[in-house]
């Protein structure tokens, strides 16, 4: 088990007086919430500051907290001999649980203490993150997840339990969202209900599509006599490739729509694809071709900035 | 070894959820989330209904306020403002994705 140093993460010596504690630790969780805060890492440093803030605001585990001893951040350590017997029920193998499950189990036996023995209580939630490539996340997808899930013994002693479980990714999921496994979080007590679990997505960004809601936005490139004599073009899109036309006298940044080649929604329709044009032009061309844009300027009425030369008079 | 699959739901896959189960999934006290309703930050589908039901996408918003209430200690009316604020944050985020979605990248 490696030792982590609750004051230290607070910033906070060991003498704080509970007001102390609670002051770092709301200056800490205003800068740091994940709801809220867009630091790096925000994420990872709230939960170790909130793990912190929970042991240390409850008189009975931060006494438990510092009869632990004083070791660097890290250390592999084991608590005292006498510690399990005074905090643990008799308990002197420490090697399935996780640091922070010293101080639950504490509150186990707090709790059932104040509620009487026969108090049910539900099971905690989980959250574990889960990153999916943009194909798994239109396809929907089946992985494998690996839990170590917090159980507690009739005399409320904690124990880590590893539990692996495979799970169906409906199509159309996207990065942010959160999906639920009913019943898969921490077991409950006396009859309580099991703790649900969480999957909080994170889809990673594709090269050519980009995402907005169940909508998918291509970037569709064109020669200026593409754009306005029209053609068809062969189009990926998430499902296969489709031709897509393209009619005579297309505009740049026109958005051409592929209705329902976007993400599927929960209802089962899908959102749709916008290819965005944008008019490219050859970075080098031959004498001929130069020969023949000079031909087109001098045959070519078109004037593209008439709005801009009528502003111009205006102002004269 | 055999490995059990289960189906990951989504939140919003159901139109509409009850009061109970609301309360079930939110971990806020009942009277906790009966303050939010009052201050505008859930809304029932059908407010003068005797049983009141909410759109599927309200146990996000009930979740985020239990997170919010227990990690920064808010009282219930502090709760409904920052409720509104993140709700706000993510209305902007979705506006932003949608802008740069819909901008051809220059090439």
């Amino acid at each position: 088990m490696k030792y982590k140093d609750y004051y230290a993460i607070l910033g906070i010596g060991r003498d704080a007086s509970a007001d102390d504690i609670k002051k770092a630790y709301r200056k800490l969780a205003r800068k740091y919430h994940p709801d809220v805060s867009k630091e790096p890492n925000a994420e990872e440093k709230f939960k170790e500051m909130a793990e912190a803030y929970e042991t240390l605001k409850d008189p009975e585990k931060r006494a438990a907290y510092d009869q632990l001893g004083r070791y660097t951040p890290g250390q592999d350590f084991q608590p005292p001999p006498d510690w399990g017997q005074q905090f643990a029920g008799a308990r002197t193998a420490f090697d399935d649980i996780d640091f922070a499950d010293l101080f639950a189990g504490l509150a186990g036996r707090h709790a059932a203490g104040a509620r009487g023995a026969r108090a049910f209580t539900s099971g905690r939630d989980y959250e574990a993150v889960v990153r999916l490539t943009f194909d798994q996340a239109f396809h929907g997808t089946e992985i494998e997840l690996d839990l170590s899930v917090l159980e507690f013994d009739e005399n409320g002693t904690p124990r880590r339990a590893p539990r692996r479980i495979k799970v169906r990714i409906p199509k159309g999921v996207t990065d942010g969202q959160q999906l639920r496994i009913p019943g898969k979080g921490g077991k409950g007590v006396n009859g309580g209900r099991d703790g649900d679990l969480y999957l909080d997505i994170a889809v990673e960004s594709h090269p050519l599509y980009r995402v907005s809601g169940q909508d998918l936005y291509l970037d569709l490139p064109l020669a200026p006599w593409e754009a306005v004599l029209g053609t068809t073009v062969r189009l990926p899109t998430p499902a296969g490739a489709v031709s897509l036309k393209v009619p005579p006298g297309t505009r740049a940044s026109q958005q051409l729509r592929l209705s329902g080649r976007g993400l599927s929604r929960p209802d089962g329709a899908a959102g749709n694809l916008y290819a965005i044009v944008q008019i490219v032009v050859p970075s080098a061309i031959d004498e001929r071709q130069r020969a023949l844009y000079r031909q087109l300027a001098e045959t070519s009425n078109f004037n593209p900035r008439a709005h801009l030369e009528q502003e111009a008079v205006h102002e004269h | 070894m055999n490995i059990e699959t289960f189906e990951a739901l989504r939140i919003d896959e159901h139109g509409e959820i009850g009061w109970t189960q609301l309360i079930e999934l939110s971990g806020l006290a009942e009277a906790e989330l009966r303050e939010l309703v009052e201050d505008g930050a859930l809304v029932p589908v059908d407010p003068q209904s005797a049983q009141w039901s909410f759109h599927a996408y309200s146990v996000v918003v009930a979740r985020t306020a239990g997170r919010l209430r227990r990690d920064l200690d808010l009282d219930a009316h502090a709760l409904a403002v920052v409720l509104r604020f993140v709700a706000r944050i993510e209305e902007l985020e979705a506006e932003l994705r949608a802008l740069r979605a819909g901008v051809a990248t220059s090439r």
